[in-house]
């Protein structure tokens, strides 16, 4: 302490801190919001089986979980990307399969570390919401559209892996990365978060939009060999963000929200 | 009501997880309908002292609040800040982030409906507070197709509608040209005097402060050192070099008159006094204006840039330049002025086949630009834009400044090499493992510079450099520029600062609506102010007290200093 | 590209309606959309959608932009769908045998003796206008609305105000970094980054680290934003007044009866007729 106490009386200052939304403050909400609006203009990739171009934005849905927590996190991606399809529908596809793969993304990853004691089984909710939409399209491919098993599969590992992942403790690791003071962590654990929490959303959109394309077997067997390698380059990109705006969030020092896991 | 509506008592004030007081023992009281300045360099505390006049400091910040401080009666500590709100109008600095609702009604309205005013209320009130700062008829204006001027002018009226008892304006025309600047410090103006309302501004803009405000107070490491009249505080020139503040040029050169041994009745500090006093000095007294010639001409290099007729339409359809020619020879020093819009950027982007001419023609070096990548461009054209932030991308200083040198391929060693010799002539080494995002302001902009110097650049673009820089940032910046020009090197300097210039610069390109309006030096540009005007640009004090000894002398004056105007004067030259 | 949201200029009943009915509209047609496989039903609605964007005003160009992206996929469903959707085509037709329209010769490298069904194709038609309707929905409700209307009907039909509010910012906020996304690649071209000689992937790569200081640039400026909320006393509290009214009128409200009806009506013959269904009444003349 100064060893000049100030000449005015010292007041009791009560700090009321700004509007936020579980924890997350509104106007971090707003700014991550129109910055994943910004990034849907710009393509990333073409996804042909759902139905559109794969903008870059895509990129920070898992980020923004992490960082925002499970529930802003959804919100602030969820209306970005809703904002996005009105803004640049052409580059959407679908528009209510875009915004619910922003909104599980984001709230997925969220799910993965929280400290909240309340929230401990928040991501049992999950794996139900994905096991039932996991059924839905998996069940519609074999039963109805008489997929073979084996192409069946291949074709779903990017789903099923990341349930695996998400069940197991593999869930809470990516999390303790993803804070670790260990850049080089941080940035396997983003890697390996961005797969997980996206192949979730994947498979709650596909129950949407397998319904809607029912694609015949042929293109499962393509796609077998394609969704993987664009997790990898979405994992990749995850990754990279990630970490660096993580590292910047540490050396800026900016309020933290209290679900940020970073 | 109360005749004071701000008082301010032993205010001393420390963020949270930091023991330096940001504000300290600060009292001062503000009347009603009163103009008060506040002026500092950069760090001293300005912003701070602005937020804790509606309660954001402390009540958002936190940290430790010592002494209190009266809004119209209301305690800032004991009241919420959506109460004091209602009293005390904020305007910021940045004209983007402050506007946050998208039509200029609904900007107005958005303090209002949090406060729950009747909605016939809120639409009573818009059209008045709009009129107040001469935006009528735009309510329906999405904040983008405003200018500048008009954003700051709107959240002004936005501030207003809430009928606060005092404005509190913070930087607000750091941002802006010197039209802009222009707007908002005559609507302030209007505001104060025609609806009685009471101004706390902050501000670097020291000829603006002077002729407006009624009282400045210096704030110089979170203390109030001096308050007083504007004649008083700004004829003070010891004291505010010592805060490195920039005199206004008047006071400035009737200082320097002084010391002359030159009595004078008192340091004027507007414009019109000292034109008035400028001309009583001069009547019966022989002028003896030497200016040395600095034979500038001669040390013209070989041409490295052609523009030859170049026109640019953007795919919006404005078009942006017409038919602009110029020849720029290695090793000059150029300035490029003229207001925002009238292509200055857009002409210096051409240099680097950022764009592209829609007809006409450009090399460099003898080559056509076009057949050149900005990358190839780049490294011999260093391009230092606006806004430091968006051109900081890795993780630390050291990566940052080499950065470029990795994309051009350098060898390892030479990489080494060339990042430290910047950093260290930049003052950053110490900094090179830090996190660029988190070094002050300045520092930053530093970086950038650094990163582009590491390139070793033979020609070095400086596009507004000084823009929200205090008086010693920008000296800084520009004395880099003027290390680079010694060294041989070309200069390009974009600003509005005028009075910054006349040290440096030797040739003055005067853009107005994407043409060249004057191609000249420097001394010849700033002495014509039509043209200046043209363009709304205002020249530098020196050069208007200098017009008036032309005018009443009937001989040129090209002066364009207030050391240079001073020097007319001598002590021996008879007596006033 | 236009960064300022995009509004029709011509007055139309589109214009005319609340967001509320028109944003209820937009979900029960993609409802229905999503249920009904018949190509028939399928054109039908996605051609008077598009009538409809035509005569509200919403731009061509718009249009265009969404069709050109769109087509490459759409070809993709066109083909797969004739060629390889053939279990479950056969079980939605309840036939033993598809009609050929074509066959691939025998001679051809890994795709020679391929069949093009008939059915198939019907099926990949009727996907292509089905997406094409969720698609083109979104203009013909978003640009038609007055931004202030879309605020105020979101918090008039409940939606909590700090979302609205987290909307509206949005809006505003987005343009300013999308620029700030040019500046940025700008910035990086300057310091010799060689765009012009990199491939898709480099490029990607490049695209992804802007996002790094997009995205700090932008938390720094949420403090500045946070400090202008709290100036202008913003709580995020529901409890204020609103500059803009939000009535509905009775074409608001016949719009909403209308469309409620519409979706029983969908439903019911769906069920019980099996009006929409793929090889159902409705397609009865085609195959």
């Amino acid at each position: 302490m100064e060893e000049q106490k100030p000449k005015g009386q010292e007041r009791e200052v009560k700090n009321i801190g700004g509007a936020s939304i579980d924890g997350a403050p509104i106007a971090y909400i707003v700014v991550l919001a129109a910055v994943v609006t910004a990034l849907a203009f710009i393509p990333f990739s073409v996804v042909m089986a759902s139905g559109g171009s794969f903008p870059m934005n895509q990129g920070i849905f898992g980020l923004i979980g992490w960082v925002l927590g499970p529930i802003a996190g959804a919100i602030s991606s969820g209306i970005g990307a809703l904002i996005g399809v009105f803004v640049a529908p052409h580059t959407a596809g679908v528009w209510f399969v875009t915004v619910i793969g922003a909104i599980v993304t984001s709230f997925a990853a969220g799910c993965m570390g929280t400290q909240n004691s309340k929230r401990k089984a928040w991501w049992i909710g999950v794996v139900v919401v994905t096991l039932v939409a996991f059924a839905i399209y998996v069940g519609r491919a074999i039963l109805v559209n008489g997929i073979r098993l084996q192409w069946a599969v291949l074709a779903t590992f990017v789903n099923w892996s990341s349930l695996l992942l998400f069940i197991l403790p593999t869930r809470t690791m990516v999390a303790k990365w993803v804070g670790s003071k260990n850049l080089a962590l941080v940035a396997a654990g983003l890697a390996l978060g961005t797969w997980i929490a996206f192949g979730i959303a994947h498979t709650v959109q596909n129950a949407f939009t397998y319904t809607m394309f029912n694609w015949p077997e042929e293109i499962w067997v393509m796609l077998s060999s394609v969704i993987p390698i664009e997790f990898l380059s979405r994992a990749a990109i995850g990754a990279v963000i990630g970490t660096g705006v993580i590292a910047g969030l540490r050396a800026i020092g900016l309020v933290k929200p209290t679900e940020g896991i970073y | 009501m109360p005749e004071n509506i701000v008082v301010i008592e032993n205010v001393s004030y420390s963020y949270p997880r930091s023991e330096q007081m940001v504000l300290s023992e600060i009292s001062l009281n503000i009347k009603k309908g009163e103009f008060f300045g506040l002026i500092g360099p950069t760090g001293a505390g300005k912003t701070t002292f602005c937020c804790a006049l509606n309660g954001i400091v402390p009540q958002f910040y936190g940290g430790r609040f010592f002494g209190k401080i009266e809004i119209a009666g209301l305690d800032t500590l004991d009241h919420p800040i959506s109460v004091l709100a209602k009293h005390v109008g904020q305007v910021f600095e940045d004209p983007e982030t402050q506007l946050i609702a998208t039509s200029v009604e609904n900007e107005i309205a958005f303090a209002l409906e949090n406060l729950k005013v009747p909605r016939e209320e809120i639409m009573r009130r818009i059209p008045r507070v709009l009129e107040a700062v001469r935006l009528e008829g735009m309510e329906k204006k999405h904040p983008a197709e405003l200018s500048g001027g008009q954003k700051q002018r709107l959240a002004i009226a936005a501030a207003l509608a809430a009928q606060p008892d005092v404005l509190v304006l913070d930087e607000p025309t750091s941002q802006l040209d010197p039209i802009g600047t222009q707007e908002v410090f005559s609507t302030v103006y209007e505001l104060n005097k025609e609806l009685n309302m009471t101004i706390f501004m902050s501000s670097h803009a020291a000829e603006e402060m002077a002729e407006y405000s009624d009282r400045i107070g210096l704030l110089s490491y979170g203390k109030l050192i001096q308050v007083d009249t504007p004649e008083k505080v700004y004829a003070d020139i010891p004291l505010l070099l010592e805060n490195q503040l920039r005199v206004p040029q008047v006071a400035s050169t009737f200082y320097s008159i002084q010391k002359k041994g030159i009595k004078l009745p008192k340091i004027p500090v507007k414009l019109d006094e000292g034109k008035k006093l400028i001309r009583d000095l001069a009547v019966d007294r022989p002028l003896h204006c030497s200016i040395k010639e600095e034979d500038k001409s001669s040390s013209k290099g070989e041409l490295l840039i052609h523009v030859n007729n170049l026109e640019h339409v953007y795919p919006d359809g404005t078009k942006a330049l017409h038919g602009v020619s110029l020849d720029i020879h290695t090793g000059e020093y150029l300035l490029i002025i003229g207001q925002n819009g009238a292509g200055k950027s857009t002409l210096v982007r051409h240099f680097l086949n950022l764009l592209k001419p829609t007809s006409g023609e450009l090399t460099v070096n003898g080559v056509d630009s076009k057949k050149l990548t900005v990358s190839e461009l780049a490294s011999h054209i260093g391009y230092i834009a606006q806004n430091p932030d968006n051109q900081i991308f890795n993780m630390t200083v050291w990566d940052e400044v080499s950065f470029a040198l990795k994309n051009l391929k350098f060898s390892k060693e030479e990489i080494i090499r060339r990042t430290e010799e910047n950093l260290s002539s930049m003052g950053l080494l110490e900094y090179k493992d830090r996190h660029p995002l988190a070094l002050p302001k300045g520092d930053r902009a530093r970086v950038v510079i650094a990163a582009i110097l590491a390139m070793y650049p033979d020609t070095i673009i400086f596009d507004e450099p000084t823009t929200g820089q205090d008086y010693k940032g920008s000296q800084y910046i520009l004395d880099i520029s003027r290390k680079l020009h010694q060294m041989g090197k070309t200069v390009i300097v974009i600003t509005h600062h005028l009075y910054l210039m006349p040290d440096y610069a030797e040739r003055v390109i005067v853009m107005g609506k994407g043409s060249i309006l004057l191609d000249a030096p420097i001394r010849q540009a700033y002495m014509d102010t039509e043209k200046l005007n043209s363009t709304y640009l205002t020249p530098p004090q020196a050069v208007l007290l200098a017009k008036e000894l032309s005018q009443m002398k009937d001989e040129e004056f090209p002066l364009l200093t207030p050391s240079e105007v001073a020097n007319c004067f001598s002590k021996n030259g008879g007596a006033l | 590209m236009s960064m300022k949201f995009q509004t029709v200029e011509r007055d139309s009943v589109f214009t005319r309606l609340d967001f509320r009915p028109k944003i209820y509209m937009m979900l029960v047609l993609t409802v229905v959309a999503l249920i009904w496989e018949s190509p028939v039903v399928q054109l039908s609605l996605a051609f008077l959608i598009l009538i409809a964007c035509f005569l509200s005003g919403v731009k061509m160009k718009f249009i265009r932009t969404i069709l050109l992206i769109m087509t490459p996929f759409y070809l993709l469903l066109l083909i797969t769908h004739g060629f390889f959707n053939i279990s479950q085509v056969m079980s939605l037709t309840g036939k033993d045998e598809l009609t050929i329209l074509f066959t691939i010769p025998q001679n051809w490298w890994l795709i020679g003796g391929l069949n093009f069904s008939l059915e198939g194709f019907w099926y990949g038609i009727n996907t292509i206008f089905k997406t094409l309707t969720i698609v083109l929905v979104v203009p013909l409700v978003i640009f038609t609305t007055d931004l202030d209307n879309i605020i105020v009907g979101m918090v008039r039909a409940k939606v909590p105000y700090k979302l609205a509010f987290i909307f509206s910012a949005t809006l505003r906020f987005f343009p300013l970094l999308f620029s700030e996304i040019g500046m940025i690649v700008q910035a990086q071209r300057l310091r010799g980054l060689a765009m012009e000689k990199m491939n898709i992937i480099q490029r990607v790569s490049v695209y992804a680290k802007v996002a790094v200081p997009l995205i700090l640039g932008a938390m720094v400026q949420s403090q500045q934003l946070e400090i202008v909320l709290q100036s202008k006393a913003f709580s995020g509290d529901p409890d204020r007044t609103y500059l803009h009214e939000s009535i509905l009128s009775r074409l608001d409200y016949t719009v909403l009866i209308f469309f409620t009806l519409f979706l029983i009506a969908a439903f019911v013959s769906w069920g019980v007729w099996g009006f929409g269904a793929f090889s159902g009444p409705t397609d009865a003349l085609l195959f």
